[in-house]
């Protein structure tokens, strides 16, 4: 009995306290991390066509076309189906793809998550938030060059 | 080393060839894998193999059963270990015909063999003799063919008339002779089952007879997806998704560790106190909602219980957010590391993480007075889902689930890796055998870990800055020599988490074989379960806290 | 002995009296209205309860906001979801034995708001006061059982049928603790009429400086008390005796097939029931409608909102009994318990008065 007593007593402590742990959220944008992986921005302007992310994804996400002088021509990006594990910004030499920290996306349909070269273009900062700052510090740790076989595909 | 060892009295070590004395004719060749002498053996010796092993030598632990096939035979790993000296390994390997792949079922010496071998075949279409169920398990009945088989066609279409796909329960059925009971159908969609599993229950009244768990539902090639990923790099961000509890990094650390035992990576000491906190903020938060559906199924949908799980559980995240990236898909781990040091600045990060830390208690004294010392629950749960040791070793029952029926085995003390062993901790076991102890463990599990993510705090903050190297020198391709295997595990969240990887050369792996801690559990669920209550059936379940994405895969 | 509170006069008579009608139209028109009046009142305060109130209870003790989208505090939900649930599409199953899957949810809010009819609201509301109104309200509040097992039974659905039987088990395993108990209370009052039993509250117990307490029966008998309340969540089917619905246990119980209209005809039986049980509380246990200052009808409100307060409460923090457990409380605890409590009254009122 004193347990069940002392069970109802803690979530009326809970009530009494006026405390929330949710916010309303569309008023109350949620605090991100500076690290937070959301959707893609790519510039085209830094891109040099390297291929490696397109390489390095592991469910094939990012698909790029190329002209026979291995001009870059598209850069489609299915923000749906990634998972959102940022080998590519890891991959990417000259941080041409980069993951904001925007995590709010909507489509009616699941195609609409194709986003090409301009539609990751227009993906808007997070708060304002440049990721690389907040990545910078180690990024001479994420490529590990060894010395064993480096492949350049 | 400051973790108690567990009584290893009458545990004789055997070197390989004291293993191969014991087995005499019965094996006839070799077969080492990297950290466990492998012996081959003929398909018609399975049970007796196993039985010397398990009565005269004591591995009386079958973690897992690979199955794979060759250009020129099928092959079925045992790997057996023991409960009472996890580093003691042994690899059986039973090479089956490439016509006709038949081999013993070792369902006789282990339980746990059932659901492997109906797994094996499948998967990869080894047929076991004697076995008592032999059936799919993942894949529907109807399907054609085994998707690993080597000569399987991935783009043959499954198409199943519909009188094969008919609802098998359409008519009335009764059983003969007794029409005292009914057949029950809990799940794929019911509120209590924690995902997509579908339990075939036989009812006399309110009481189970018979028990079934049906999985297969949230099958997702987990595996093959692995062997289509380079080791470097591809593989990492799909652990994450067996356990997707918030156990992602305890995940990752399985593929890590079995990589980097594989390539032979050196992982710098800071890398492994980052990982080691890492892991264990994610063992916290995982226990956080295992408590929480737990108090769900045994008070009901409204239970505050469950908000203040989630609560404390959303207070991990954001810590594991600040230094991941991602609050449940991290991809943190890499091969010979970690991908980030801790954020910058690093004190606001430790101190949000000694806030938290210094919370905890309280926390935990909310759910002692909601849960613990509430009556009704003890009346629900106290000796409700028994499970004896015999019972869940047989079972290769590991974790909390273990730990709550008295075994003694955490593979963070017992085959140490990471930083654990440098560190002052406990390993939490409760002799109750039942839903309560389960409970109980998972409750002082949290205390535990909170303990090491203290420890890793301090020794974090006191790292040299000049010493801070947070990712080995690995190549950026890795291609282990053809034909190394090798089978690894971690403690997960919920049991021991193992992998088996062959290498062939080139730069993915040739089989990918995870052997999921809930896959094990969950067998047990009929143990505990029949002649109970329906009400118990469910809290069994609840307190086995298995995640449907690693039971499929 | 005291006088009955509101008099004789009930609602219906006054009500005809205001039209200025007799005889045997007056009974009929006013009866009528008296009963559209007290039956929309107690649905006004389920729609209230359901959909907001609820929410917003269960959101304070988990630390949650709850709706607060729609109008102020987010009341306006009650309208966005009764148009929801009442748009939804009606499914009704393969097999559902017909008349009585139609009839199970009528019976349910029906049988709840009969017995709001004999209970004294205060502020001379009041449908009916017969002789037996103790006994009545009880009948009328067991025809649930029977809403229960028949929509259990003609779902064609296993978890129905469990749901069913389960509350059937439940109902008579906490009944007759239940009237025993409320006995006891009859033995003070000496009469099972529904005014007098609340005016016989009206006396005053002790007073403590200046503040008199009231002979209200909790007071008088805090063991009966006790007692009654706990048969009460389990008559009702609340926690931490929620077996008949239980939904991680047998998905809904009773009302697992039940959609859109029926489904909320379950629903606001459930918190008429609530309600009514609150309403027996406060009636023969709380003075009914007595209180200072604030007029009747607004402290029997009170009241049983304070029930239903309580049981979410419950529902917040307590773990659900299993079935046979619950079965041997009510067998082996609870009946012993209030024919222990019925005796001792009994001599206690003999020997004293």
């Amino acid at each position: 009995m004193i347990g069940i007593l002392k069970g109802m007593a803690t979530t009326m402590k809970h009530a009494l306290d006026g405390k929330t742990f949710t916010v309303k959220y569309p008023e109350t944008a949620p605090e991100v991390s500076p690290r937070f992986r959301g959707v893609h921005k790519f510039s085209q302007e830094r891109c040099i066509w390297c291929r490696q992310c397109e390489n390095v994804c592991p469910n094939d996400t990012i698909q790029i076309v190329m002209d026979d002088q291995r001009n870059g021509e598209q850069y489609n990006l299915h923000i749906g189906q990634c998972i959102y594990c940022r080998l590519c910004e890891e991959v990417c030499p000259v941080d041409a793809i980069l993951l904001t920290q925007n995590f709010e996306f909507t489509a009616d349909t699941k195609d609409e998550f194709i986003y090409n070269k301009e539609q990751l273009k227009n993906v808007p900062w997070y708060k304002g938030i440049d990721p690389l700052n907040s990545r910078n510090p180690d990024r001479g740790a994420w490529i590990g060059e060894g010395d064993g076989e480096v492949d350049y595909q | 080393m400051s973790v108690e060892l567990p009584d290893t009295t009458g545990v004789v070590e055997q070197s390989p060839e004291e293993i191969a004395d014991l087995l005499g004719d019965l094996a006839i060749g070799r077969d080492d894998h990297l950290n466990a002498p492998g012996f081959v053996i003929k398909p018609d010796t399975v049970v007796e193999t196993l039985r010397r092993l398990r009565d005269d030598a004591g591995f009386d632990h079958l973690s897992c059963v690979t199955a794979q096939e060759y250009e020129d035979r099928y092959e079925s790993i045992y790997h057996l270990t023991k409960y009472a000296d996890r580093t003691q390994e042994v690899s059986i390997v039973v090479p089956a015909d490439k016509e006709q792949p038949v081999s013993q079922s070792a369902n006789e010496v282990f339980r746990t063999a059932d659901w492997h071998e109906r797994e094996a075949y499948d998967l990869v279409g080894i047929e076991y003799d004697e076995h008592p169920d032999h059936r799919r398990i993942l894949l529907p009945e109807t399907w054609q063919g085994h998707p690993l088989g080597l000569d399987y066609d991935q783009d043959q279409p499954q198409v199943v008339p519909l009188r094969e796909h008919a609802n098998p329960l359409l008519e009335d059925q009764e059983a003969e002779g007794d029409s005292e009971t009914m057949f029950l159908n809990i799940g794929p969609h019911h509120p209590a089952t924690h995902g997509v599993l579908h339990i075939k229950t036989v009812l006399d009244g309110e009481q189970v007879v018979d028990l079934e768990p049906d999985i297969g539902y949230l099958h997702r090639c987990e595996e093959q997806m692995c062997q289509n990923g380079t080791y470097r790099y591809q593989i990492m961000p799909y652990p994450d998704r067996w356990d997707y509890i918030s156990a992602g990094l305890l995940n990752e650390w399985a593929y890590a560790r079995v990589a980097e035992d594989m390539a032979d990576i050196e992982v710098p000491e800071y890398a492994q106190v980052i990982r080691t906190m890492g892991a264990e903020l994610c063992r916290m938060a995982a226990h956080f909602l295992a408590l929480g559906t737990f108090a769900l199924d045994i008070y009901g949908d409204f239970t505050a219980l469950f908000m203040y799980s989630i609560r404390d559980r959303e207070r991990v995240q954001n810590i594991l957010e600040d230094l991941t990236g991602q609050r449940l898909m991290f991809n943190y781990f890499r091969l010979g590391g970690v991908v980030w040091d801790l954020p910058e600045p690093r004190e606001e990060f430790f101190e949000k993480t000694r806030d938290f830390l210094d919370e905890l208690p309280t926390a935990l004294e909310e759910y002692h007075d909601m849960m613990t010392s509430n009556e009704i629950l003890q009346l629900r749960t106290v000796d409700t889902g028994v499970l004896p040791p015999e019972v869940a070793k047989s079972y290769g029952a590991t974790g909390p689930v273990a730990r709550g029926s008295g075994i003694d085995y955490d593979l963070r003390r017992d085959d140490p890796y990471g930083y654990y062993e440098n560190l002052d901790w406990d390993v939490v076991t409760e002799d109750g055998c039942d839903n309560f102890s389960r409970l109980l463990v998972r409750m002082r599990e949290v205390e535990q870990s909170a303990r090491i993510v203290e420890q890793c705090v301090d020794l974090l903050e006191d790292w040299p800055e000049d010493e801070r190297t947070i990712q080995s020198n690995v190549p950026r391709t890795i291609k282990p020599d053809d034909d190394t295997e090798i089978y690894r595990a971690v403690e997960g969240a919920k049991g021991e988490l193992g992998i088996y990887m062959r290498a062939d050369g080139t730069d993915k792996p040739a089989r990918f074989k995870i052997r999921s801690p809930c896959f094990s559990n969950l067998q047990t669920l009929p143990e505990m379960s029949n002649g109970e209550y329906v009400p118990d059936a469910i809290a069994s379940l609840g307190s086995l806290d298995i995640v449907l994405g690693e039971v499929d895969r | 002995m005291a006088v009955p509170l509101q008099g004789e006069v009930m609602l219906p008579e006054r009500i005809a009296d205001l039209l200025g009608l007799g005889g045997i139209a007056g009974e009929v028109v006013g009866g009528l209205i008296g009963a559209l009046i007290v039956g929309n009142v107690m649905l006004a305060m389920t729609g209230v309860a359901g959909p907001w109130a609820k929410r917003k209870i269960t959101a304070a003790f988990t630390d949650r906001i709850a709706v607060d989208r729609i109008g102020p505090f987010g009341l306006l939900i009650i309208v966005a979801d009764s148009v929801r649930l009442l748009s939804k599409e009606l499914i009704i199953p393969e097999g559902a034995d017909r008349p009585s899957y139609d009839l199970a949810p009528i019976i349910l809010p029906a049988s709840a708001l009969l017995g709001f009819s004999v209970i004294p609201m205060g502020s001379g509301i009041q449908l009916a006061d017969p002789e037996a109104g103790l006994a009545l309200v009880f009948a009328f509040a067991s025809i649930a059982s029977v809403a229960l097992v028949t929509g259990g039974y003609a779902s064609n659905n296993k978890y129905s049928l469990m749901g069913g039987l389960r509350a059937v088990a439940q109902n008579i395993a906490y009944e007759i603790p239940l009237i025993v108990t409320a006995m006891s209370v009859v033995v003070f009052a000496g009469s099972l009429q529904m005014s007098t039993i609340v005016a016989e509250q009206t006396s005053t117990l002790i007073s403590i400086a200046g503040v008199s307490i009231p002979a209200w029966y909790a007071f008088v008998n805090p063991f009966a008390f006790v007692l009654f309340l706990v048969a009460n969540m389990a008559e009702i089917g609340r926690n931490p005796f929620d077996i008949p619905e239980a939904p991680t246990e047998i998905v809904a119980g009773y009302q697992t097939e039940y959609s859109s209209v029926y489904f909320v005809l379950f629903y606001l039986g459930e918190f008429l029931h609530v309600f009514l049980g609150g309403a027996i509380m406060a009636t023969i246990f709380l003075g009914g409608p007595a209180g200072p200052v604030l007029p009747g009808f607004v402290w029997f409100v009170i009241k049983i909102w304070a029930f239903f307060l309580f049981t979410q409460w419950c529902r917040s923090a307590i773990p659900r009994v299993r079935i046979d457990q619950l079965i041997e409380i009510g067998w082996k605890g609870m009946l012993v318990l209030s024919f222990a409590n019925l005796v001792l009254t009994a001599i206690i009122v003999g020997v004293i008065a």
